[in-house]
């Protein structure tokens, strides 16, 4: 074949290929109506649920990738409450206040159970109607160890706590605490509570997770010069609290009673002198891989115990040493973008959290895992700011995560 | 650091201590849309200082609307004020709970603490405005009477939050501890 031949060959075979390509394009396959998608199989190391006061539900994303992943419904109450997470069971439950007209008529509680891929309701275990309503949702409800028992604090206002085996999805018992709130599960039947009068108590169940007895310790914090926090941080049976003043409290939950021991200052002299403060919602945060504590920290003084922080103070917990300071991005020009139209990693964005304050953070979450990010919210931006926990680098923002509320919950 | 940020970042830390954390949104919207007013501001803001308000308070510390008020330092929630009803009732179709938690306040006219009894209204879905967070003396959750976070509905009959009122029960005989 001569060069002209080659050439019109050439020719015919390229506008031949075009032709397929155009044809291709004009012709997508059509497409199943009513597909309905699933979680993977097994939980991703980097899910966060961020349950949002104004749109009553909890929202699960992919850290890695920002994406949303699913969402499940809370009931009427002020916050959702923490969604909890059984992978031995492949459920997750959640507690939700109902009225059986809308916002008004009678009160129904529920302990709710979904599928964990299909996040479909499986069914439910109806509660005493008081379950303990905050703004916050933190501490109010946990899944002891084992995945047999979940504790669910009530509110009437006094204080109890009811549990729900979810083997039978019956509740099985109402334990009255008078004096003492919040839930720090500590084992397969047992959990801690803190108390009004400065101590905490062990609540221990029976295998049916009936009462077992409630044990209490020594006052060990002073309620009103210095009360600790009830946003407290686990690992095992050990939970660790902070005081308003900066003083870390280490609780064990794994005895009889429970046992404080001598708390250490997350702040030094000089650093409460210029100001420095403990604060915020979900304040702390805890990796148990490396022992690390992560405290959000801001400057105030008397009664600034729940403003934001534009700082996370990072501690080796074995050393009890700082170890280093990491920065809360600005969480506005990510929040108002997606409102306003602008990209917030764009132009616009930049010069935004320039010139606004950083408004900083009220709650914090780490993932367990040896590669883990820092999740960050403030309570009225609709974004969550992710670090990566380790080196404190500002990896990217998650925008459109709702509009208000404190909780984080890794699943 | 330049000195702009850390002017922004002192007027930021002040601001969330002593102002609603929405009304930075809402000031942030003022600034965007409402710079031709700026002149007059200085003067809106002396006339402001000077108004008497309620308790014969002077200035945004005698305005039940406002976060400012002297009688919300330990508020948390959306003012009644602002929702149809006052700093001392409920709006219409509510139901004011009869339990509560409590603050102490000082009124800075008279320099006297006073007990603040934050009774919550309630029966309706929230108000949505004039969100207020404030925390002096506020307490961590084990002590009820003195903690803010809780929705104090559930001792009403009807126990969805709408907003919060701010009513005097006394002078008190000690002032606030404080940390």
């Amino acid at each position: 074949m001569g060069r002209p031949s080659k050439l019109v060959a050439s020719i015919v075979l390229g506008a031949g290929l075009m032709a397929l390509t155009i044809s291709a394009r004009a012709e997508l396959p059509s497409e199943d109506v009513g597909q309905v998608l699933r979680l993977p199989e097994r939980v991703g190391d980097h899910w966060l649920w961020v349950p949002d006061r104004l749109f009553r539900h909890s929202v699960l994303f992919d850290g890695d990738s920002g994406r949303m992943l699913g969402a499940i419904d809370s009931g009427l109450q002020v916050s959702p409450r923490a969604p909890l997470w059984s992978q031995e069971r492949s459920e997750i439950y959640n507690v939700d206040t109902t009225y059986s007209r809308g916002h008004r008529g009678e009160r129904h509680d529920y302990l709710v159970i979904y599928d964990s891929r299909s996040l479909e309701v499986k069914g439910d275990v109806e509660l005493p109607p008081k379950t303990a309503d905050t703004g916050t949702g933190i501490a109010l409800v946990g899944l002891l160890d084992g995945d047999r028992f979940v504790v669910v604090l009530n509110q009437s206002p006094g204080s109890s706590v009811s549990v729900v085996d979810l083997q039978t999805r019956q509740m099985v018992a109402e334990v009255q605490t008078a004096g003492c709130a919040a839930v720090f599960p500590a084992g397969p039947s047992r959990f801690g509570m803190l108390c009004g009068d400065g101590t905490a108590i062990n609540v221990h169940l029976k295998p049916d997770g009936a009462l077992d007895r409630i044990r209490r310790s020594p006052s060990f914090f002073d309620v009103v010069d210095d009360p600790i926090t009830e946003k407290g941080v686990r690992d095992g049976s050990t939970w660790w609290f902070a005081s308003f003043g900066g003083l870390l409290y280490e609780v064990d939950f794994g005895s009889d009673a429970p046992s404080p021991k001598a708390p250490w200052p997350l702040l030094s002299k000089e650093e409460l002198e210029d100001g420095y403060r403990i604060g915020g919602a979900q304040h702390l945060a805890y990796h148990p891989g490396n022992k690390r504590l992560y405290s959000v920290t801001h400057q105030g003084g008397p009664g600034s115990h729940k403003d934001p922080g534009d700082e996370i103070w990072v501690y080796d917990l074995p050393s009890k040493t700082k170890i280093d300071v990491f920065s809360a991005p600005n969480l506005i020009a990510p929040f108002l973008g997606p409102q306003a139209g602008f990209d917030a990693e764009g132009t616009v964005g930049s010069i935004l959290s320039f010139v606004l304050p950083n408004m900083g953070v009220h709650s914090i979450a780490v993932t367990p895992d040896s590669k883990p990010l820092l999740f960050m919210r403030h309570a009225d931006l609709g974004a969550v700011g992710v670090l990566d926990a380790l080196s404190g680098e500002h990896l990217r923002d998650i925008d459109e995560t709702g509009l208000s509320g404190a909780l984080l919950v890794i699943p | 650091m330049s000195r702009l940020d850390r002017w922004f970042e002192g007027m930021s830390r002040q601001s969330a201590r002593r102002l609603s954390r929405r009304s930075w949104l809402s000031r942030l919207g003022g600034v965007l849309v409402g710079g031709a007013a700026l002149p007059l501001l200085p003067v809106a803001r002396a006339a402001e200082k000077n108004k008497l308000g309620e308790d014969g308070v002077k200035g945004r510390e005698g305005d039940p609307r406002r976060c400012e008020y002297w009688r919300h330092c330990a508020i948390d929630g959306f003012l009644c004020s602002c929702c149809g009803g006052s700093h001392t009732a409920c709006p219409p179709g509510t139901e004011m709970s009869p339990v509560t938690w409590i603050g102490t306040c000082r009124n800075p006219a008279d320099g006297i603490d006073y007990i603040i009894s934050y009774n919550d209204c309630c029966g309706k879905t929230f108000c949505g405005r004039c969100m207020c967070n404030r925390n002096e003396g506020e307490r961590p959750l084990y002590h009820w009477y003195r903690n803010n976070d809780i929705n104090w509905c559930g001792g009403a009959k009807a126990q969805t939050y709408s907003c919060s009122t701010a009513v005097l029960v006394k002078a008190a005989k000690e002032a606030q501890p404080e940390r």
